[in-house]
């Protein structure tokens, strides 16, 4: 292919990304249509002196950290599990942990509203057993959001961690257990750094999923447990305040660049030259993200 | 393999937590009372009848279907040649291209949502329908170009370089040569693209008003004010069509070929 025929062939792509995203979020910074630019950079910098706006972001990234611990937890077993399982086994155990990613996140969240609502299980399974005289407050809390957001995730972060756990070879694992190492040592210092990359990855993906998820926290805070997705959405679809939404966009954007460059240089310094090319972006990355 | 039962219990933690709580939704769909209740009060399928009467999401059924096709083939039209110029081309820069590719990834969809709200809605004065057909296809370019990037990278461009060599000109080595290669990486970029345009809803959301919704937008904004079980029949409906689609692509590609790797 000669360049000039390769050069033709990127032109529509990068017109349609030019036109359908970098103008629209460039303009949207430097020249909002209501106001000016340094209109947008003063609200932002209100904001970060706001304590509100500051509470809802503290909490945001709490939700997010929080999320991204228990769906590691949860899914990492998970992901060793499918590793080690022979194929069959291990292609049905995939397919159902890869399944939820391609339902709706209304339909997986609204299933919360089944459990946590007023008249939902486990309020019943609380008075039923006399824990509870009343039906408790469990949806809009921040447990709420957390339990919505887990189940949301955890999909994405098996997908992640076993992209790198099936490059493991098992018999590195049974070598060290020959050599004397207990199960326990031979994980930690075999299975474990080598899995390192797909949990890093994983871990990046499903925090930046949590921080700016609108659905669960939308569907499962209600307005009581804000977030700065909903908060942005109040500004612009409520409030119709499209200085302070941008300016909350501006924020929201740099929380999660600032995580996937600080997890970007971890992740270099810790595998060398070697690129994390072994997870499987294409998928985990694409169903998971969408989802949201 | 060594049994180990505390692995065993995670894992079933795991696909418990993952898989119980939408199975608790087909129940409630199946509900006979008036507010989400679990245990259902009896049994009655009057809210999948009503799911299917409300003109609100049918019409936002409509709109979903019509803006997932669009932007899925408008992405895989720009997408592939793109994967192409950027595997084969041999460009300057092509580190850069490629990150331009996947740079809608990174920006936060409620933001593009916005911004494309602000600029392409309001201030070029594009249709809603036009807008989430641009947005969703920006959204879609990363998957189309990474997927059908990675069959291409699997690809031996020598195939090419044969059929030139045997006289074809570039596009009938395009056409009789690479694109069958491609083929299956084609179908599974465009499989989950439509998927995730057609479930989206924080890129949706914004450029969404009366008269152009999408369904999940549409089932949002229900859940917000009511507290009947028609969305659990919608939810319902939805999950038995996407264990057909799951089925379908298991006979046809694999399922894990194309959604679990």
């Amino acid at each position: 292919m000669s360049r000039r025929s390769a050069g033709l062939l990127l032109v529509p792509g990068i017109a349609l990304l030019a036109f359908g995203f970098v103008f629209p979020v460039c303009a949207m910074l430097l020249a909002p249509p209501e106001g000016d630019a340094a209109g947008v950079a003063g609200r932002l910098g209100g904001m970060l002196t706001d304590g509100y706006v500051l509470s809802i972001a503290l909490r945001t990234v709490r939700i997010g950290l929080i999320t991204m611990l228990a769906s590691l937890l949860l899914g990492f077993p998970v992901a060793y599990a499918i590793s080690r399982a022979p194929a069959r086994r291990a292609g049905v155990l995939l397919a159902l942990s890869t399944f939820p990613l391609l339902l709706s996140t209304v339909v997986r969240t609204y299933s919360w509203l089944v459990i946590l609502g007023r008249n939902g299980l486990l309020s019943g399974v609380l008075t039923g057993l006399g824990i509870t005289a009343h039906p408790p407050q469990l949806l809009y809390t921040e447990t709420a959001i957390v339990l919505g957001l887990v189940q949301l995730f955890t999909p994405l972060m098996i997908l992640s961690c076993y992209g790198s756990l099936s490059q493991v070879d098992s018999r590195l694992e049974e070598a060290a257990r020959g050599l004397g190492a207990s199960s326990g040592r031979a994980f930690r210092l075999v299975v474990l750094p080598m899995a390192l990359p797909g949990v890093a990855v994983g871990s990046t993906l499903v925090f930046a999923g949590a921080v700016t998820a609108f659905t669960t926290p939308m569907l499962l805070g209600g307005t009581r447990q804000r977030t700065l997705a909903t908060l942005l959405y109040d500004y612009a679809s409520v409030s119709l305040d499209w200085t302070s939404a941008s300016a909350v966009a501006v924020f929201m954007t740099m929380i999660v660049l600032a995580v996937g460059v600080l997890t970007g240089r971890v992740g270099a310094s810790r595998l060398g030259a070697r690129r994390a090319r072994k997870v499987p972006p294409a998928t985990a990355g694409a169903a998971g993200e969408g989802a949201v | 393999m060594r049994r180990r039962p505390l692995l065993t219990a995670l894992c079933a933690l795991a696909y418990l937590f993952m898989l119980g709580p939408i199975l608790l939704v087909v129940a409630v769909a199946f509900s006979g009372g008036d507010t989400i209740h679990f245990p259902p009060e009896g049994l009655s399928l009057k809210w999948f009848g009503k799911a299917l009467s409300q003109h609100s999401f049918t019409s936002a059924l409509g709109t979903s279907v019509l803006v997932a096709t669009g932007a899925t083939l408008l992405a895989l039209l720009v997408g592939v040649p793109l994967a192409l110029a950027v595997q084969r081309g041999r460009l300057p820069g092509r580190r850069v291209i490629e990150a331009l590719c996947l740079s809608p990834i990174v920006v936060p969809e409620l933001v593009v949502g916005l911004a494309l709200y602000q600029q392409l809605m309001v201030g070029l004065r594009v249709t809603a329908l036009g807008t989430l057909m641009i947005g969703h296809a920006v959204l879609l370019i990363p998957y189309a170009v990474r997927v059908t990037g990675a069959s291409l990278a699997m690809a031996d461009p020598m195939l090419e370089e044969a059929a030139r060599g045997l006289g074809a000109g570039p596009v009938t080595a395009f056409f009789r040569v690479t694109l069958p290669v491609l083929a299956p990486g084609i179908l599974s970029a465009g499989l989950l693209s439509f998927i995730t345009s057609f479930n989206n809803v924080p890129l949706s959301l914004l450029l969404t008003g009366p008269g152009t919704t999408t369904l999940p937008v549409e089932m949002l904004h229900y859940v917000e004010f009511s507290f009947d079980p028609v969305v659990a029949a919608v939810s319902t409906l939805l999950l038995a069509l996407t264990v057909a689609v799951a089925v379908v692509t298991e006979r046809l590609i694999g399922f894990n070929k194309v959604f679990g790797r």
